[in-house]
């Protein structure tokens, strides 16, 4: 008995222990939110309500509204654990892959007008699908070509390979969270610790890489040279952004030899170009990606990958602008991020292990609306920032917000899942005449001007054809039921008191010609902000 | 603190309280523009703005027009050409003579004939000489148009801020019109199959009073949602729902067929006559930019039948524009800037075709805030190099803003990162600012 008992005691020792040390990230992060909250005596706003905590999830995790039963699923649900089950029943689905990859796709190309250049989202699906750690999908990219399934990642270096201080700025930013093109031509304006040799550093590791004939290569050797404010010009050595100098003979001019060598490869590359450029002895570039994940380096790609994905999640990154991680520059919570990058870090760099994280915490489950006119700074997470949908978000949502309920409904999961899928691929014509929301993003006329008379809106999503809402409301019995279907499956909640008489008012003025006034609506419905925006 | 900037900043004014007042009756209310744009709702201030709103229109010479053929002849060189070179109403300046309607109309003009600008591929040439300086790596600026649209649009406006006409296929994906990390509100309006722009006329299938009140639905249903939230991109959002009846009223804008046949006959029977005019009609209704794209400058081989053929035409739309601007009063606050990516060699090839030449050309700024009748820069005597007052892109665009009344060391702030709208550093050329 006693024996028992102190097994028994044993195993709660055990499990306190086990849980002090895995303990949710959702609640430290809640923790450290909260206590600046205290410390600068803000109210932070209350919960969201369950309709609109489910449609933040559903567009923040696979990039779509949820349809009217998933919903009324959660809104009826009366389970402790719903919230979980809802995130990681969205989290098991290939969409979540999909639509992630989409975003880090973006991420890694951010900027705007570059079309597919660069795209690597094939590759990304299918990293996000086999669980692929962020290290793992950062050495890939850098190195790609290791092997036949890594090959297609190699388009990220490759489109940037004519312009080496773009290809250095874009890897310092997508993975470090640095812009370093100001300390191109002086040393940083703004940030002490960096100087010009920091840049042409970086630059580096990324300047032997060439395009060989329509196939990534590295040279064996190379030197960046750069002409200092002051002083003449010297040479550039192999220095990743804490300083970290990796040390090698190989920074000097190729040689005549070489350089023909390099020519007839490429010319015999155009001819076969299967045979992949050798490897060579000594990579610069694998350098680069040893050194910036060494324990004392792998801070600055550590911090950047938790910053990203809290900006995914919250409207506004721990450090901003995300491309601005430095010592001048200090995070609203430097705790959380330093706890957060060290537990990416010991996690293996598991994103989704952040993700859920994230979304499972009450800073991210906040209302957007605020009951006083002094709203608190962005930089508390106090209330939860409107942030406008990605074009995908809109492409999908809209299709969703304008199909018959029904044709979600009743469905097997796969199903369902091939559903959705279809949903997104009658999105994306739309989706590409959105623009992708950037910092300070100002949503411009030219919208507004595609929704109110661009035939692609009216036949494409504000038909009565099968399948569509507005043909479902053909057989409503009355306006009331028709007036409660739209906003139900357009805004993803019931309809208030308010706009019940708002719509069924507007609705007595045209009853004589209910489609047409159905039609009108839904576009008011679905260009009105509480769509536009993740809320 | 010279002259210039001294004027820029009076005219800059507009009366600190007003705006002090305006801003702190904006920033109550939801959709809180903090650039500015929204203190223009005041109508006291919008009115002394509106009273000094400059607009731009750019004739943009897609593909490189020859500086020897136009503004800076060298008859009797070598390198010269068939042509002549004109006397003008401004003594002592010449011009080709394929120019004579402008050899008329000199004196509001001033030419600069001292680009540098060190670029001659087509497409990051355009690129560089529609913002004033190249694309940084992880930075892309805005082009002029969406400056000018930013600097002098109206938050309420009910026209477009900015249009681009480019309706010839040569060379239009090179330069198209680009707000850069302005982003899509201060994105042109683009013109490149005709002369209506997209999405501006409500389909058929609505009466135009649905049209209207499902917008006001939209509106009040906007409002409920507003309640306790307020964002900037909302406010965007909701203004650019605000503006599209506007600018759809906007549409007879584009219709020339609105204008006396006097007019119209005035600017020719060219699609680059016609746009030129519609440009006219934009600028008159308040649009701060307009640029009216002709390609087809390129002229790798016979150089001087394509000049012969395309110069009359510059020199007769240009003529009648500044005649058109001048009779309405306009030409004072409206500027006309002809501009290419770049020139055309002096030497000529083997086809009788003159390449490209970035090295020494030339540009014409017309109208507002410039002096009339200056010419700036001098080249050598075959015109291959500049000798004297060189201008490169930065000290255009420079010279541009400043007489526009935008000071040029404005910061726009991308992140906490100011961005000028000028590289530090450079200068306007304050010899032929008014």
């Amino acid at each position: 008995m006693r024996l028992l008992r102190l097994a028994f005691l044993m195993t709660l020792i055990s499990s306190v222990s086990a849980r002090a040390a895995e303990r949710p990230l959702e609640s430290l992060i809640d923790q450290r939110i909260d206590a600046k909250l205290a410390a600068d005596k803000i109210t932070p706003a209350g919960q969201a309500d369950d309709a609109t905590l489910i449609r933040r999830l559903t567009l923040d995790l696979v990039g779509r509204i949820p349809t009217v039963g998933e919903s009324e699923a959660y809104l009826k649900s009366s389970e402790a654990d719903k919230r979980a089950k809802l995130v990681d029943r969205l989290m098991a689905s290939p969409a979540f892959d999909r639509y992630q990859a989409i975003l880090f796709d973006a991420m890694l190309n951010s900027e705007p007008g570059r079309g597919r250049s660069g795209s690597v989202r094939d590759y990304l699906v299918q990293a996000m699908k086999d669980k692929k750690p962020w290290d793992v999908i950062f050495r890939e990219l850098m190195l790609p070509g290791a092997d036949e399934k890594t090959k297609s990642a190699g388009e990220f270096l490759r489109a940037r390979v004519q312009d080496a201080d773009k290809m250095t700025n874009d890897v310092s930013v997508a993975f470090f969270g640095v812009n370093v093109s100001c300390a191109q031509c002086h040393d940083h304006p703004l940030v002490k610790d960096w100087k010009q040799d920091h840049f042409f550093g970086m630059k580096s590791f990324l300047a032997r890489t060439y395009d060989a004939g329509g196939q990534l290569a590295e040279r064996e050797a190379g030197v960046v040279k750069f002409k200092p404010t002051k002083g003449p010009e010297k040479p550039a050595k192999l220095m990743f952004l804490t300083g970290a100098v990796v040390e090698t003979d190989t920074l000097r001019d190729l040689t005549k030899d070489e350089q023909k060598k390099e020519k007839e490869a490429g010319d015999k590359k155009n001819k076969d170009a299967k045979a992949a450029p050798p490897k060579p002895k000594f990579s610069a570039r694998e350098k680069l990606v040893e050194v910036a994940l060494q324990p004392k380096e792998a801070e600055f790609f550590a911090r950047n990958i938790v910053n990203r994905l809290w900006h995914r999640f919250l409207g506004t990154g721990l450090v901003n602008p995300l491309d601005q991680m430095h010592s001048e520059n200090p995070a609203s919570h430097p705790e959380l991020l330093q706890e957060l990058a060290r537990d990416m870090a010991a996690h293996k760099y598991d994103i989704r292990r952040l993700i859920r994280g994230i979304v499972m915490s009450q800073t991210y489950a906040r209302s957007s609306q605020y009951g006083s006119e002094s709203r608190p700074e962005d930089k508390y997470f106090a209330v939860a920032k409107l942030r406008p949908l990605t074009p995908q978000q809109m492409g999908t949502s809209l299709k969703i917000a304008t199909s018959d309920p029904k044709q979600y409904d009743g469905l097997k999961p796969e199903e369902f899942e091939k559903r959705i899928e279809q949903a997104e691929s009658a999105g994306r014509g739309i989706a590409s005449l959105i623009a992708q929301p950037t910092e300070n993003f100002q949503i411009g006329v030219g919208e507004a001007l595609l929704f109110s008379n661009g035939d692609r809106i009216a036949k494409e999503f504000l038909t009565d054809g099968g399948g569509s809402l507005l043909g479902s409301l053909k057989t409503a019995k009355e306006p009331a039921e028709a007036v409660n279907a739209l906003v139900r499956t357009a805004l993803a909640r019931l309809a208030t008191p308010d706009e019940l008489n708002t719509l069924n008012a507007y609705f007595a003025e045209r009853k004589d010609r209910a489609a047409e006034a159905y039609k009108q609506m839904l576009w008011a419905l679905v260009t009105c902000p509480e769509f536009r925006f993740c809320h | 603190m010279n002259e210039s900037s001294a004027s820029l900043n009076r005219s800059r004014s507009l009366d600190r309280r007003d705006f002090l007042a305006a801003t702190t009756a904006f920033t109550a209310t939801a959709f809180a523009d903090m650039t500015g744009l929204n203190v223009l709702a005041n109508p006291a201030v919008a009115a002394d703005l509106k009273k000094n709103q400059k607009r731009v229109i750019m004739l943009w010479l897609a593909g490189g027009a020859s500086q020897l053929e136009t503004w800076d002849p060298k008859p009797g060189a070598s390198t010269g050409g068939p042509f002549r070179a004109i006397p003008t109403d401004v003594p002592g300046v010449h011009i080709s003579e394929l120019m004579p309607e402008m050899a008329k109309r000199m004196k509001h003009v001033c030419v600069l004939r001292g680009l540098d600008t060190k670029n001659g591929d087509h497409g990051s040439a355009a690129v560089t000489m529609m913002r004033g300086r190249r694309n940084e790596a992880g930075l892309k600026y805005p082009d002029l148009g969406a400056v000018v649209a930013r600097e002098m649009g109206r938050a309420d406006s009910k026209v477009p801020d900015y249009v681009t006409f480019y309706t010839q296929t040569e060379g239009r994906g090179m330069a198209p019109g680009d707000s850069g990390f302005l982003g899509a509100r201060y994105a042109p309006m683009e013109l490149t199959t005709n002369n209506t722009p997209e999405f501006i006329r409500k389909l058929d299938t609505i009466s135009d009073l649905d049209h209207k009140t499902r917008s006001d639905l939209r509106d009040l249903l906007s409002k409920q949602f507003a309640k306790g939230r307020q964002s900037e991109v909302m406010g965007s959002h909701n203004e650019a729902y605000e503006r599209v009846r506007g600018i759809m009223a906007s549409e007879t804008l584009f219709d020339i067929s609105k204008e006396p046949q006097k007019v119209r006959d005035r600017y020719g029977p060219t699609q680059f006559g016609q746009q030129t005019l519609i440009a006219r009609r934009l600028v008159e209704a308040g649009v701060p930019f307009v640029r009216v794209g002709r390609a087809w400058w390129d002229s790798h081989g016979q150089n001087f039948e394509t000049h012969q053929e395309m110069v009359p035409e510059l020199d007769y739309v240009m003529a009648a524009l500044i005649d058109d601007l001048k009779d309405r009063g306009l030409l004072d606050d409206v500027m006309i800037v002809t501009l290419s990516e770049f020139g055309r060699t002096p030497s000529i090839n083997a086809s009788l075709g003159r390449d490209h030449f970035a090295s020494a050309w030339s540009t014409t700024i017309t109208g507002t805030g410039i002096k009339g009748g200056s010419v700036y820069g001098k080249t050598d005597d075959k015109g291959n190099k500049v000798v004297a007052e060189q201008v490169d892109a930065g000290s255009l665009f420079a010279t541009i803003y400043s007489a526009l009344g935008i000071n040029p060391e404005k910061n726009y702030y991308v992140g906490s990162r100011p961005v000028p709208l000028v590289n530090p550093g450079v200068e306007a050329i304050e010899d032929v600012l008014a």
